[in-house]
């Protein structure tokens, strides 16, 4: 894995590359959401305030599980990935939305298995879930949180104290994982980062 | 003697020994970092010490140990520092965590949590404040401001961003919608 030094270079070049810009994705699942009553959302993080703000004015219930820092923690104990799984101990059918930005991206084939099913057993009837998948030409080592601004706009920053793997996948293989669910929308921009918005039946 | 009372009056006889500090008027520079609220007059349990029990109180609070048990500061603010541990209810005007607390928090006004935190439970808020690397599970709740409703996502897209698929600067493609 890349040392901490090398992880703020390339977040600082990743930063430059992606800029900021309007999540389709985003305002999409908002839109979604805001027809519902009651609304309860998992968001699997990085932690981060603005994103905390935005969405807790929105729905009834936030709920926050940072698996990104879990699964950093658990690794540096030596600890296997499965047990990370144990965090996301929620009722069947909890929520109504779950983000799970670019989670999937620091996971292998089978452990995002487990997590779609996982989703799949927490999300409500046509709940939906978001996945995010950096484009390869601004893939790096580091972690990023996406930071929500005014007007949908997302912007990463860097978590260079989180240390993750990095697993790159084509459109297909990420359709193919998340079979579970419906694929409402999906959107590719310019700098590379593909968004998906996925639907339970 | 209830519950209650046994609790009260552990409290009492903790402060009665000195073994919280307590200062009048004293404002640390790392103190105001954390505090949206002036401190006129704070009790700090100090990073050895250990209470179980409850803790009601009308000042401001600094724990550096750890306690076990319910807390209610009516119109104060409660600061759970890097040393501290919480493990029980906190109702308070303002909580700044940057310790472990395991625990519902009920805070008339704002919840700060650190990047130094470990938070697991409920927050009821009409604010909050997360900084990244805070080691979080919650479920947060807002107090809905009937004034100050959060505009709806269609009229905040209008005011401020261009809505799905209309972004020709960035969206190069849409794809893949397979059913």
């Amino acid at each position: 894995m890349a040392s901490l030094a090398d992880r703020v270079g390339e977040g600082r070049h990743l930063e430059r590359d992606l800029a900021d810009y309007t999540s389709n994705v985003l305002h999409l699942f908002v839109e979604a959401l805001e027809r519902r009553q009651e609304v309860q959302v998992l968001d699997v993080g990085p932690v981060c305030g603005e994103n905390i703000s935005f969405l807790a004015h929105r729905v009834r219930r936030l709920s926050v599980c940072d698996l990104f820092i879990r699964m950093d923690r658990d690794h540096r104990k030596g600890v296997p990935l499965s047990w990370t799984w144990q965090h996301l101990d929620y009722p069947p059918r909890s929520f109504d939305g779950i983000l799970l930005w670019d989670l999937a991206d620091h996971l292998d084939d089978c452990e995002v298995r487990r997590l779609v099913e996982l989703c799949r057993t927490m999300v409500r009837p046509s709940g939906m879930v978001t996945v995010f998948v950096l484009g390869e030409h601004v893939l790096s080592h580091v972690v990023n949180s996406f930071v929500i601004g005014d007007g949908f706009r997302l912007h990463l920053r860097p978590q260079p104290h989180l240390d993750l793997s990095l697993h790159v996948r084509q459109n297909r293989e990420v359709l193919s994982l998340l079979t579970p669910f419906t694929p409402v929308r999906s959107f590719i921009y310019r700098n590379g980062l593909r968004e998906f918005l996925f639907q339970l039946d | 003697m209830n519950e209650s009372q046994q609790k009260t009056s552990f409290y009492e006889m903790v402060k009665g020994v000195s073994m919280l500090g307590r200062s009048k008027g004293v404002k640390k520079a790392d103190e105001t970092a954390v505090s949206p609220v002036s401190r006129e007059e704070q009790t700090v349990i100090g990073e050895h010490i250990s209470i179980k029990g409850g803790i009601k109180g009308k000042e401001d609070l600094v724990i550096n140990g750890s306690v076990n048990g319910t807390i209610k500061l009516g119109g104060c603010h409660l600061t759970v520092g890097p040393t501290g541990q919480v493990e029980g209810e906190i109702h308070a005007d303002n909580v700044t965590i940057s310790g472990r607390v395991s625990g519902n928090i009920k805070a008339l006004d704002k919840v700060e949590i650190t990047k130094e935190a470990d938070f697991n439970g409920e927050v009821k808020a009409k604010r909050i404040s997360v900084e990244d690397g805070a080691y979080l599970k919650a479920v947060i709740e807002l107090e809905k401001d009937a004034e100050k409703k959060a505009v709806p996502a269609d009229k905040l897209a209008d005011q401020a961003a261009p809505g799905p698929g209309k972004e020709p600067l960035t969206l190069i493609s849409e794809t893949d919608k397979r059913k």
